[in-house]
């Protein structure tokens, strides 16, 4: 009886065991099966989902270089800001500790949202649309200071919250604002800031590493970083005080004749470099809608007009160049000139005149110009013109360059063989004239302009910029010649009142009729370009205004050309030399005060 | 004697049994010591595991207070750079030349007049010095741009009051005192100091949030 007891009992057990030897060979089966799936086939894939599960990557944000004046201090820069976002969801009445009274109160949303209104200065109603409501993600504020953002966070509300961005700060506001360029909302838009935007901006890291299941980083799990390489800081070669000295004096000048605006710009005449570029209303690079699109961009570079009588310089030292020309030959000038049916007429009704050449050009007469130029072939002018620059564009680095107009001498009517000798027929801009007289006045040597001084890497290393090719244009004594002509515009000349004491200044007026946007002329540009010491001449200074209104006889540019040039000679430190003037006599004979 | 009523206390056994005790009383002997060296390893083992054990939490609790100093130090370096940060934004802002040329007129300063030179080869005075005029103040058409972090307060026009006031400091510098708000460094850098980063996210439903990459 009891050994089948035993028995059955036997049976059962072995029963029961096969059903859990059944039940884990089949788990056994399943695992194994889910083995050979995982390790089997596809293998590396599967290596590959798991780790890309696992895998998080943060972008580290490059920091982008700051743009700095030719002393380094700083034009455009970055800095901290924050967005305020309300998670909209998850704002509600709220529970906070109160200092003075040491209790824990419950403050209703209203409540916290009349003091974010204080913290922010917006309106109540306004500032409850943005926080309360359904929206996941309700942009509340932007561009906070941390100050404010931690005053906003600080009050409690729950789901507002600070997202730090990054942001472009302006310290010196509209100084060299046009110059500088600004930001849009999905990056850079004008200036340096755009035409430079691949130094500047850097090139992003990455931060990968690992997370567990709860999101954790998994400690001993892969971890790499990429670091981020911070964009170049940019030095320009332009001087923040004299820039902003530059535009106050052309934003002047320019609101006493109503004008619709005014230029002047600074260069160093031996190395090319801008000193200053100022126009006449300047764009505030954070505020950029605030200011008309003209005035967006510099107008040195973007506005091309006749340059009127400057345009002269460059016919006379051609004329002295190609030896047609002495600048003591005498001509005599009467107020009209008349050649194959066109007639030239001075702006003034003087009589005939027996004057030297460079008398012509002191007082800036069309008739005697024009038959000095007509002595060199209409080829030959226009190869100088195109060797200064005229006609070509004028690539500073920060974009936005006109090349002005300059036809071939095929292609000039039957006039402009004439008008292009007193600078008319043709447009150029402010640059092109300052490239001009910077070839003529340098020696005759021809210096790319340029605004951009060097590159600073984040360790501090400097690559400066590309200085470009000076070219030999002129010799050595044309631009002697030419620079004692220059001195007898200011001397007795139309640009008397460019004179400084103690420095020996020369240079050149212009007067140009403007073209209407209907064709025809319905206005004037008035230029003064003009250089000091010119013993050595060292700076280059050009004023120019575009539609001045009133007479044209009472507009003057040259006292703003002198306010400048001043201040450049006594921040330069340049010593008054009192050296005595070498222009040429301006008339044949003894008489030197001659009826204009 | 003894031996006998052993053997007689035994009787059924087998000779193999007996055999077997027999051989197996010397091992029983053995016994007491081997007793005595398993009681000193298992104090020493529970010993080792208490020190474990406290070594481990001391290593914790060191470990958890070293990450609420890491993330304290973390919000004091953030505070510290934005601080940086904000006096650097004012320094160029009073850098900047229309800060400078305002400060200026605050100060009853005006334009300069022409200046002379001393030649120092031969003593002669080149150019002729002027006395600057004393209504030629700068002008203005460069608007001032916003000091930072200052939205609300309109910049102070100081030139315009100090027009008919008197030059130094009892005159057209204690106006300007007077009319220019305290900068509030000390206001922001103590703002700066208590200010608290923190989104509910990273907190997390604490009060400090935990270590992160950034």
């Amino acid at each position: 009886m009891a050994s089948a007891q035993k028995k059955r009992a036997d049976r059962v057990l072995s029963f029961r065991m096969r059903i859990g030897l059944t039940m884990i060979l089949v788990m056994l089966l399943v695992l194994g099966g889910r083995l050979f799936q995982v390790q089997g086939l596809d293998p590396a894939g599967h290596a590959q989902a798991a780790v890309s599960e696992r895998l998080r990557s943060i972008p580290l944000p490059a920091h982008r270089g700051d743009i700095l004046d030719a002393d380094g201090r700083v034009l455009a820069t970055s800095v901290d800001r924050y967005d305020l976002v309300a998670d909209q969801a998850v704002v509600d009445d709220f529970v906070r500790y109160d200092e003075t009274t040491k209790l824990r109160e419950e403050v209703p949303v209203e409540t916290g949202i009349s003091e974010l209104s204080e913290v922010l200065d917006m309106d109540v109603e306004e500032l409850t649309e943005l926080v309360v409501g359904e929206d996941r993600y309700s942009v509340v504020a932007r561009s906070l200071t941390p100050e404010q953002s931690a005053a906003a966070t600080e009050i409690g509300i729950p789901g507002v919250y600070a997202e730090p961005v990054s942001e472009r700060s302006y310290p010196s506001g509209a100084v060299a604002g046009s110059i500088v360029g600004f930001m849009g909302a999905d990056g850079p838009l004008e200036g340096i800031e755009a035409a430079q935007d691949d130094a500047l901006s850097g090139t992003d890291g990455e931060r990968i590493f690992e997370v567990g299941g709860d999101g954790i980083r998994i400690p001993i799990a892969t971890f790499e970083e990429l670091p981020a390489e911070d964009g170049q800081d940019i030095r320009l070669t332009v001087d923040q005080d004299l820039q902003w000295f530059a535009q106050e004096a052309i934003a002047e000048k320019s609101h006493q004749y109503n004008a619709a605006w005014g230029n002047a710009t600074v260069l160093d005449l031996k190395s090319g470099e801008i000193l200053a570029m100022a126009d006449s209303e300047t764009v505030d690079p954070a505020e950029p809608g605030a200011t008309d699109e003209l005035f967006r961009r510099p107008l040195a570079l973007t506005q091309a007009f006749e340059p009127g009588s400057t345009g002269k310089a460059i016919t006379f030292a051609t004329a002295l160049e190609e030896g047609t020309l002495n600048p003591t030959d005498s001509f005599q000038v009467a107020n009209r000139y008349e050649e194959g049916g066109q007639t030239i007429s001075d702006a003034t009704d003087h009589p005939t005149l027996d004057m030297t050449a460079a008398g012509i050009f002191a007082r800036s007469y069309n008739t005697g110009t024009v038959m000095i130029g007509g002595e060199v072939p209409q080829e030959t002018r226009y190869d100088y013109m195109k060797r200064v620059g005229i006609g070509e564009p004028i690539d500073i680095g920060v974009g936005a360059e006109t090349s002005g107009q300059l036809r071939p001498p095929e292609e000039w009517d039957a006039r402009q063989h004439l008008t292009t000798q007193f600078g008319q027929g043709y447009t150029t801009s402010v640059l092109h004239n300052m490239q001009t007289f910077q070839t003529i006045m340098n020696g005759g040597v021809s210096v790319p302009l340029r605004v951009i001084d060097s590159y600073i890497d984040a360790d501090g290393t400097e690559h400066p910029a590309d200085a470009g090719e000076e070219e030999r244009i002129f010799s050595e004594e044309t631009s002697e010649e030419m620079l004692r002509m220059f001195e007898g515009v200011v001397d007795y000349g139309t640009g008397s009142d460019a004179a400084i004491a103690g420095y020996r200044v020369g240079g050149k007026t212009g007067i140009a009729e403007a073209a209407g946007a209907g064709g025809g002329f319905d206005g004037y540009t008035q230029t003064f370009i003009g250089a000091a010491p010119l013993d050595d001449p060292q700076y280059l200074v050009s004023v120019t205004v575009h539609r001045p209104q009133g007479y044209w006889k009472d507009w003057v540019v040259t006292d703003t050309f002198r306010e400048i040039m001043s201040y450049v000679l006594s921040s330069y430190d340049v010593a008054p030399a009192g050296a005595e003037s070498q222009a040429y006599d301006g008339f044949t004979g003894e008489n030197q005060d001659q009826p204009w | 004697m003894s031996a006998e009523a052993h053997s007689m206390a035994l009787p059924e056994r087998t000779p193999l049994e007996s055999a077997g005790s027999r051989a197996a009383a010397p091992v029983l002997r053995a016994l007491p010591k081997l007793k005595q060296r398993q009681k000193g390893l298992i104090a020493g083992i529970i010993g080792l595991l208490a020190l474990a054990l406290t070594v481990v939490l001391a290593v914790n609790i060191h470990v958890a207070n070293s990450q609420y100093t890491v993330v304290q130090l973390q919000n004091d370096h953030r505070a510290l750079t934005q601080t940086n940060q904000a006096l650097t934004e004012q320094l160029q802002h009073l850098e900047s030349p229309q800060a400078l040329s305002r400060a200026a007129v605050g100060l009853g300063m005006v334009m300069p007049a022409e200046a002379a030179a001393f030649d120092l080869g031969n003593g002669e005075v080149v150019g002729t010095a002027e006395a600057a005029d004393s209504g030629d103040r700068p002008s203005g058409f460069v608007a001032t741009p916003e000091a930072p972090g200052d939205d609300a307060a309109a910049p102070v026009n100081v030139s315009e009051s100090a027009a008919g006031a008197p030059a130094g400091i009892l005159g057209a510098g204690a106006l300007n005192t007077l009319t220019t708000p305290p900068s509030g460094q000390n206001g922001q850098e103590e703002s700066a100091g208590t200010r608290s980063q923190f989104s509910p996210d990273e907190l997390n439903g604490g009060t400090i949030p935990a270590p992160s990459f950034d």
